[in-house]
């Protein structure tokens, strides 16, 4: 099985997993990505909505453990068939809710393009969009390792 | 509910270029060309139908693009 271990700073991005656990949090009891299937009926609406917060939740769990003892040990964090496609989830369902909650101040374009003026920005949201870039970052990293792998699976 | 449905993608400007192409070949059964030209109708236009078909089916493909946290919608095909 293909595995990719990716050292990290960990002084760098322990910092950065308050912020993931603040917005994980919330991810518990709403979809980052809100349901927009309006026409649906109401109880397989909810029955969608309770299906896609629970998996929504455990991505988010398989995220977090990512960054455990070892992590804070060894700076490393592992990627393989068997992680990637719900890492990716978590990271974007974080992505999603960090624009939803943290990032308001920033321009969808700023978003987009993933550079901001960092010195122009408050503490909090400098810190967010740094977590922001920190997920695209895994994303990228498990797209182009393991593809085949996702796609495979 | 009879006739077809459209299952229509909306544009958000987080999720990565490459993170779409890879979701619309996993869940749609895109080729990498199909993938990165609906991907790209998405960011500039800020939507594309990704699939039509029988609303059962277009339901399933809904529900797992929202599971990979794209916002999808369904909208009845009235062309006929």
């Amino acid at each position: 099985m293909k595995r990719i271990d990716v050292k990290l700073a960990v002084p760098v991005v322990a910092p950065l997993l308050d912020v993931i656990k603040d917005m994980a949090g919330g991810l518990g009891e709403s979809l980052a990505a809100p349901l927009a299937l309006h026409d649906l009926d109401a109880d397989f609406r909810a029955a969608w909505s309770d299906e896609l917060l629970a998996a929504q939740k455990v991505e988010v769990g398989r995220l977090l453990g990512l960054f455990d003892d070892n992590f804070f040990r060894e700076g490393v964090v592992a990627f393989d068939a068997d992680n990637a496609e719900v890492i990716l989830r978590a990271c974007a369902a974080i992505r999603l809710r960090l624009r939803a909650r943290a990032l308001k101040p920033l321009a969808d374009e700023v978003l987009e393009g993933g550079g901001a003026d960092l010195l122009a920005v408050p503490d909090p949201v400098r810190k967010a969009f740094m977590c922001y870039l920190f997920l695209a970052t895994l994303q990228e990293l498990i797209i182009q390792n393991l593809d085949e792998s996702i796609l495979g699976s | 509910m009879a006739g077809v449905w459209r299952v229509v993608v909306l544009n958000d400007p987080v999720n990565l270029m490459s993170y779409v192409v890879l979701v619309f070949k996993k869940v749609l059964g895109f080729d990498e060309t199909t993938a990165r030209r609906k991907m790209l109708e998405v960011h500039e236009q800020g939507r594309s139908v990704v699939w039509s078909g029988l609303r059962e089916k277009a339901e399933a493909y809904a529900f797992t693009l929202q599971q990979w946290h794209l916002t999808t919608i369904l909208e009845a095909d009235e062309t006929d």
